[in-house]
């Protein structure tokens, strides 16, 4: 197949395949609704304080993967509906920083700086539409160099790079993450090893489980999604439990009376369009590197807004090109995000974390450098679902453009609903979902012992992200480590061999010694808060 | 970044247990070391992968040990207090009374008012039907939304009583009531 006609194959995976149900004779395909389903769900939970888009990705997934199964036919609707909720999240977060001066999602706690004061000076509804326009705009844009980036360079990757280099890479990737995350390196590649330490439970090549003390509990290893759920999501709970606990403050929401045009004009869309670029472009890049956040994203579009804005109401004060430069950086960071999920394998944020969870319980993709194969003589379909995840994720920024507003506009509501009643039911959902998925209570006991791990990592400010993602990437580093060690005949500095590995290495080596030089006391909060997580 | 006595605490922590790790678990738990030969070739061993995990941790734990050493000493509070422990009492009493009730309280429901005599059934043969199928899930949940709010709040409210009831009856309509094959807990383990 030419290169064009995987592009179609694709598109019709999505569009053209199994259908859900009929209306009036026409099939609705089913990864076009949950797509759809996926997006809606991102919206209100994105609009929710206490939920965030990979909270609810953790939760759907095992759901998911208990109504659709384990078959091929799965891949597109459960990872289309993971990528509906990434988008759909995305931008409601904006909607209670703006009416409510309460960040829906971390990233948009840079929205509270304008949106707020514009709500507050009746302006919300103009508000809202600057966050959505600006918002599905970034998006968009990181999708378009998504698509473009990631096979050219997944192909590079597979042409250039061997067993060697490969599992080089996966180091440098980690070392990354582990420096750029959180406050000290070194903590970050505790967390890091710590996470390959765990993932090597029970796992290996023997007949015999290593590191199971020789019980049967640890026999079949720690279970994947409750070992992340864990760490991510219950550990948090457990955190925002202790710190609502302690302070047990009730926040009252005032209403304030809406005035003047709230739409928003094609002339003052062409003022926000200097700021959307210059900040999708900041996103975009940020987003490709592992381990950098979208909430540093935001920070840096706003900054250079900042620096850019030449309008009478100044940053801070209540101006669209405000809120139009953080939405813009901090949504441009999703679609990017995936560059170095498709092309190399590695999860670079959470939310790439579930997908790749996704894909790897249902198999039959493994996102990586050889899902573009583009063979010509015999069908690659892992390129197909590829590119129907494309053509998914391009659906749901069209829903976005559509009917992304309207849907924004409806979920003010859901900012009221009580963090101490929300968290809760919070807990009992994610213990639901882990049972789904595991059948077995003894899920329960792994799920708490991982989220004491994550609360305690949190309490001592050991970033857990390193931690999740040396734990999927173990299995790859040590294949990749064993082969390239067997293709070179047993040689001890095999690791060593090529140029390109050897590169790889020192800027790993590069990277930790750079962040972990003492640091400036940032001059912005924002920056200190994203160091600190 | 806490304070230095924490930070220094956290390492040696980490320094002591990823050595005892290294050089105690991960030899006598694994079949095989980290390289070994045979049949003339030479591979790397299931050892391997743990105990260089042991070795970066105790490494990294060890700099940040120096690194730590040697900032200021600061007067600031460590990241747990008396408050900590007795917060967590509570919340794992919670906790581990509605995981006990969740998973007892359907059998026991079942053994009080369910057919006896020659009708006795098991809770294996009853898991799937209603009312049984959702008694544990109800009562072991409510105990775990309905207490967690209450300890967060400080008190009991009846309105909190009545969303965490409709929040469990969200979670069975989204769980159960569509699809055959989920089972609520603690259903799948009889």
């Amino acid at each position: 197949m030419t290169v064009l006609e995987y592009v179609w194959a694709g598109v019709l995976a999505v569009i053209a395949g199994p259908a859900a149900f009929e209306i009036f004779g026409l099939g609705v395909p089913i990864t076009v609704l949950m797509v759809f389903g996926g997006f809606v769900i991102g919206i209100v939970g994105g609009a929710t304080p206490g939920l965030a888009g990979p909270f609810l990705m953790a939760v759907s997934l095992p759901i998911l993967l208990s109504i659709f199964g384990f078959t091929p036919d799965a891949l597109l609707p459960v990872l289309g509906f993971l990528v509906g909720v990434m988008k759909g999240a995305t931008v409601g977060g904006a909607v209670p920083a703006i009416l409510f001066n309460t960040p829906g999602t971390p990233d948009a706690m840079l929205t509270t700086f304008d949106g707020y004061p514009m709500a507050q000076k009746g302006q919300a509804g103009k508000a809202l539409r600057t966050a959505h326009f600006a918002s599905v705009s970034g998006d968009t844009f990181s999708d378009l160099v998504l698509f473009t980036c990631a096979p050219f360079l997944a192909i590079a990757v597979e042409a250039y790079l061997g067993f060697g280099e490969k599992a080089a890479l996966i180091l440098l990737s980690l070392a990354f993450v582990a420096a750029v995350v959180g406050a000290s390196p070194m903590k970050g590649m505790i967390a890091a090893f710590f996470g390959l330490f765990v993932a090597a439970i029970a796992t290996g090549e023997d007949s015999h489980p290593r590191l199971t003390f020789e019980t049967d509990f640890l026999a079949n290893g720690v279970p994947l999604i409750t070992a992340v759920l864990g760490v991510l999501i219950l550990g948090e709970v457990l955190f925002a439990f202790e710190q609502m606990w302690r302070d047990r403050r009730i926040e009252r929401l005032k209403k304030v009376q809406q005035e003047g045009d709230q739409r928003l004009t094609w002339a003052e869309r062409k003022r926000l369009f200097p700021f959307i670029s210059v900040s999708a472009l900041i996103g975009t890049g940020i987003g490709a590197l592992p381990g950098i956040g979208s909430t540093l994203a935001a920070t840096l579009g706003y900054a250079t807004g900042d620096r850019m804005h030449k309008g009478p109401v100044k940053f801070g004060d209540g101006t669209p090109e405000g809120i139009a430069a953080t939405e813009a950086a901090n949504s441009s960071v999703s679609g990017a995000n995936l560059i170095p999920v498709l092309s190399l394998g590695i999860p670079g944020n959470v939310g790439a974390v579930f997908l790749i969870l996704a894909a790897e319980s249902i198999g039959g993709f493994n996102p990586g450098p050889s899902v573009f194969r583009f063979t010509t003589s015999e069908v690659n379909p892992e390129l197909v679902i590829a590119f129907g995840l494309f053509t998914a994720m391009m659906l749901a920024n069209i829903m976005n453009w559509i009917i992304g507003g309207r849907i924004m506009a409806a979920c003010g509501v859901m900012s009221r609903i009580p963090k101490q009643v929300l968290l809760p039911i919070v807990l009992l959902l994610t213990l639901t979902a882990i049972y789904v998925q595991e059948t077995d209570f003894n899920a329960f006991y792994f799920a708490f012992a991982f989220a004491v791990l994550g609360y305690l990592m949190r309490k001592l400010k050991v970033p857990t992200l390193p931690f999740v993602i040396a734990f999927i990437l173990a299995g790859n580093l040590e294949t990749s480590i064993r082969q390239a060690f067997a293709v070179s005949g047993g040689d001890p500095w095999f690791l060593f061999k090529s140029p390109l590995s050897i590169l790889f290495l020192l800027i790993a080596v590069g990277v930790i010694i750079f962040f972990s030089r003492p640091k400036k006391p940032a001059a912005n909060k924002a920056i200190a808060a994203e160091r600190d997580r | 970044m806490l304070d230095r006595k924490t930070e220094i605490w956290v390492a040696l922590i980490c320094l002591v247990a990823s050595l005892l790790t290294a050089i105690l678990w991960v030899p006598f738990d694994s079949e095989t070391p980290p390289i070994y030969d045979f049949r003339r070739q030479t591979y790397i061993g299931d050892a391997m992968l743990p105990m260089v995990a042991a070795l970066g941790i105790a490494v990294c734990a060890l700099v940040h040990l120096l690194l730590s050493w040697r900032r200021q000493v600061t007067e600031a509070d460590g990241p747990f207090d008396k408050l900590t422990a007795a917060f967590f009492l509570s919340l794992f009493a919670i906790i581990i009374a509605a995981f006990v009730v969740m998973y007892w309280a359907g059998p026991i429901a079942l053994a009080l008012f369910g057919p006896s005599g020659d009708e006795a059934v098991t809770y294996r043969q009853m898991r799937s039907t209603v009312p049984w199928k959702y008694v544990g899930f109800v009562s072991g949940g409510f105990i775990l939304v309905f207490g967690i709010t209450s300890l967060l709040e400080g008190a009991m409210h009846w309105k909190r009583a009545l969303s965490s009831i409709l929040a469990i009856v969200v979670l069975i309509v989204i769980f159960d009531v569509p699809f055959d094959t989920i089972l609520l807990p603690p259903n799948g383990d009889f």
